[in-house]
């Protein structure tokens, strides 16, 4: 998936979603539900991009602002903002706050091009029908919610 | 074997628990000095079901030790061997080899041999006194058909002769009676079964029919005495049953042993009695073929065949055997182990049990609870259909459906309730072990081991109260000569009781040994640099610095304590499970814990708050009182902090929304909509957290926040509320002990002195 696949034609579906003016995707598999955005529970000695906790039938789970994650403008007054429930390899599961989802897409993980060192939480860039479509790691994004105390 | 066998031994090592529960409980009950027949029989019982059950499954370590256990508790209950004080010590100290073994079997952390054989040893020692010492007396008590030491092999004969079941010489064969052979294999006695049973079982079916049957048992296979192998099984015999016998009773006796087992059963025509694999000719019904698998399933297992030509110390076993099958309520061990799925009442340490047992009416409360919850349902559905609207009736019902909540959540908590027995049986042995190492005498009470606590919380405090335990024993009570010379009796006393108080459920380990010697404890904590060397301290915080990471008084390290991890672990395991310690000591006569712990883990009585604009939960517990904001009383310190005066105590004052880094914190102090919240940490130290209203009052169901996000300081958990939302649960622990960080203020003695 997010791996840098080596010279494998391999096909994975991804869901590919507006965040600010740019556009990112990530395995379908991956993802558990889409749901609209509805108020979140700050948290204490968060890091900034977490709106907060909310309630997913019974389980409570931390939602990630990608915009303010990924550093980029998220488009002002969006009534279709929508978060996107993940659940990461490791079990993890919490939500991704987003613009806008478009649509899926198949992608040959063999055009993936890669961009950055290895932690980062882009692993590569893809074309799709022209436009440019970053693939997020899942694992580095959600990584970073759990373990380790705040200080 | 498949998944089933292992379903099996999985109810057997449940089984496992619940005898050597059992037997823990007769053995203190014998160390009690109460030695009625009961009692021993119980105790007996229960090695022998753990010895029967292990054979099933060929556990072979387990079943020998568990026939020389029984073989000495028969001492006991034949009253040979009087239950001294000593006797029960080696018998306690088998059991606990006896639970290693069956720990082993289960997940094979090997136990150590010395300790076998050294526990081995010791209860061959007993019987082997008892015969020595009353050899009359058990001329008298061993059945005359039996000899101790068989000179040859015709007394073990005699054993099986079966006097005593009224077998008829002149029962011989009617038209059609029928003739039952059968030559058990060595497998069999593997198994812990034994002929005998089945001559047993052939014999009720005789008696059933109204007939009597008839037994020979044929020794052509018997090697000479030189070439015998004493576990090997070469005797079969040959039953001559009534006419009237079915042949399918004759099957349901060896149902359990066909595969260890050649049976023939034929219909026998009068005619000169059969041999032995004589194929029945003119049998009536030909589809009952003789069941004759090719037999050794369990080809390891141990010898549990009680050794016919051994020593005088083994003697006994047969008899054990013989006795055991007389007593109408010890079970087969063929019935042992499979029976009863369901069973898993006691939990031990590495494997948690998910099965509980819970007392019939307790489910039948949950169950007449959901049936009026229906029934409430039902009521609110009829009102919210009526034209009117129903608005009255409708709080009503809502306020009757809220009682009818908590009294369901009350029985559920109820069924995952266990009494704590389970837990402070095990610590007997903690003190038994931990006076073995240190060479003291302590007896442990118990005290109310019946206080029920849910079953989370018993499966926690176990490792706690085992480090608190060994501790009173290493460094709590004194050794004998120091006992002596302080005019104590020499035998130290641990009292370990447990209870409910007010919600919460009450732990105290007393000891009666020297207590805290302060001065010590004090020297040593500004040796390991735990305070300053200048610090001046009340006594109730130098007893609190045993709990420090990293305090040992100890001079030197045993195995058992003092390396200075344990009490801090102890602590906060505690704390870890929403509770509090206390320690108070009397130097020269004792110290004593107090554990106080909630009864639940996973509802709380919780304060809604606001703070920061977000709802938050303090649990009411910890809140001590509430008032408004008085701006007289508040004082700024130095480094911006401010303390506030009630009553003139001062404590801390925590804005809560800037304490939790949410919004800012208006620097002109609080403002006069704000309400102060005095809570207290455990250990009875306060502060006033600033919180902008006070909502509500309501259970909350505790949610972990911690599986899918990281912990967060001063935040314990997160539950959700009535309108979907997630609201954090403050730890309030935390929160005070961050401001008392900051600011140093005495602890609440002060306090209350200055109240009063």
């Amino acid at each position: 998936m997010t791996d840098e696949a080596g010279a494998d034609t391999k096909l994975v579906k991804m869901i590919v979603f507006a965040v600010g003016e740019q556009e990112y995707c990530i395995p379908i598999l991956s993802v558990r539900e889409i749901r609209g955005f509805e108020k979140t529970t700050a948290l204490p000695f968060a890091p900034h991009y977490v709106c907060g906790a909310i309630n997913l039938r019974g389980i409570i789970l931390t939602v990630i602002d990608l915009a303010v994650y990924l550093n980029v403008e998220p488009q002002p007054d969006n009534p279709r903002r929508v978060v996107i429930i993940v659940e990461s390899r490791n079990g993890t599961v919490c939500g991704l706050l987003v613009d806008r989802v478009i649509d899926m897409a198949d992608v040959n993980l063999a055009d993936i091009q890669a961009v950055a060192e290895e932690d980062s939480s882009l692993s590569g860039l893809v074309m799709i029908a022209d436009r440019m479509i970053g693939v997020l790691r899942l694992e580095v994004v959600v990584g970073q919610l759990v373990g380790g105390m705040t200080s | 074997m498949s998944g089933d066998m292992d379903d099996i031994l999985l109810v057997f090592f449940q089984e496992c628990e619940e005898q050597l529960q059992e037997l823990e409980r007769g053995l203190s009950a014998l160390s009690d000095g109460e030695s009625g027949k009961e009692t021993i029989n119980a105790v007996f019982r229960a090695v022998h079901s753990v010895k029967g059950g292990a054979a099933s499954f060929g556990l072979e370590n387990l079943v020998r030790f568990a026939h020389v256990f029984e073989s000495s508790l028969d001492g006991l209950r034949s009253g040979r061997v009087a239950p001294t004080p000593e006797i029960v010590k080696t018998f306690l100290k088998a059991m606990d080899v006896l639970s290693d073994l069956v720990a082993e079997a289960q997940d094979g952390a090997t136990v150590d041999a010395d300790r076998i054989e050294e526990s081995r040893t010791e209860l061959q020692t007993i019987i082997g006194e008892g015969s020595g010492n009353a050899g009359q007396k058990e001329e008298e008590t061993v059945p005359a058909d039996f000899a101790p030491v068989p000179v040859d092999f015709e007394p073990v004969m005699a054993d099986f002769d079966f006097g005593d079941f009224g077998f008829e010489e002149d029962a011989q064969a009617d038209a059609a009676s029928l003739v039952v052979t059968f030559s058990p294999h060595t497998a069999m006695y593997d198994r812990g079964d034994d002929a005998r049973n089945l001559l047993i079982g052939l014999s009720d079916v005789a008696v059933a029919h109204g007939g009597a049957s008839l037994v020979t048992c044929e020794t052509a296979g018997l090697p000479a005495l030189a070439g015998l192998e004493t576990e090997k099984s070469y005797l079969s015999w040959r039953v001559v049953l009534p006419a009237a016998v079915p042949e399918e009773s004759v099957h349901t006796v060896f149902d359990w042993v066909s595969d260890v087992c050649d049976v023939t059963i034929t219909r026998d025509g009068g005619s000169s009695p059969g041999g032995e694999e004589e194929l029945p000719e003119a049998q009536a019904t030909p589809t009952e073929e003789p069941e004759e698998t090719p037999a050794p399933v369990v080809t390891n297992a141990a010898p549990v065949q009680a050794p016919v030509a051994a020593s005088p110390a083994h003697a006994p076993i047969s008899v054990a055997e013989k006795i055991m099958a007389e007593l109408p309520p010890a079970p087969t061990p063929a019935a042992t182990a499979p029976i009863a799925v369901g069973n898993a009442a006691a939990t031990r340490r590495p494997v948690e049990q998910a099965t509980i047992r819970v007392d019939l009416h307790r489910v039948d409360d949950l169950m007449d609870l959901v049936g009026e919850l229906v029934i409430a349902q039902a009521a609110l559905e009829s009102i919210g259909q009526r034209e009117d609207g129903g608005q009255q009736e409708m709080i009503k019902r809502i306020a009757s459906m809220k009682t009818l909540t908590r009294d369901i959540q009350d029985a559920v908590m109820a069924v995952r309730a266990q009494p704590v027995r389970s837990v402070f049986q095990r610590m007997q042995r903690v003190v038994r072990e931990a006076c073995s190492m240190t060479n003291k005498d302590v007896v442990l009470t118990l005290e109310g081991e019946d206080t029920e606590v849910d079953r989370t919380l018993v499966e926690k405090l176990s490792d706690p109260l085992t480090h608190m335990l060994r501790n009173a024993v290493d460094h709590g009570i004194e050794s004998a000569e120091d006992r002596i010379a302080a005019g104590k009796p020499p035998a130290g006393q641990i009292l370990l009781s447990a209870g409910h108080r007010s919600g919460r459920i009450l732990i105290t380990i007393k000891d009666d040994g020297g207590g805290i010697n302060r001065e010590r404890v004090l020297a040593t904590a500004v040796k390991r640099g735990i305070i300053a060397p200048d610090a001046v301290l009340t006594d109730d915080e130098i007893n609190n610095l045993i709990f420090a990471p990293g305090f040992s008084t100890a001079s030197t390290v045993s195995n058992l304590s003092g390396r200075g991890v344990g009490m801090d672990v102890v602590k906060q395991a505690i704390l870890g499970l929403g509770g509090r310690v206390t320690i108070s000591s009397v130097e020269g006569q004792g110290t004593t814990f107090c554990l106080s712990l909630p009864l639940t883990l996973a509802v709380l009585d919780g304060m809604l708050i606001v703070a920061a604009g977000s709802t938050m939960v303090v649990p009411v517990s910890s809140v001590v009182e509430t008032m408004m904001v008085n701006h007289q009383d508040i004082y700024m310190l130095p480094d911006g902090a401010n303390v506030v005066s009630i009553r003139g105590a001062c404590m801390p004052l925590i804005p809560l929304a800037s304490e939790l880094g949410l919004g800012g914190y208006n620097a002109g102090g609080p403002s006069e909509e704000d309400v102060i919240l005095v809570v207290e940490n455990e250990s009875g130290a306060r502060a006033a957290l600033i919180v902008e209203d006070i909502r509500d009052q309501a259970q909350v169901v505790i949610k972990s926040i911690e599986k899918n996000y990281r912990q967060m300081s001063g935040v314990s958990a997160a539950t959700i509320l009535g309108d979907g939302s997630v609201s954090l649960i403050l730890d309030v622990p935390a929160l005070v002990a961050n401001a008392l960080g900051r600011i140093d203020t005495r602890p609440s003695d002060v306090r209350t002195g200055l109240a009063a």
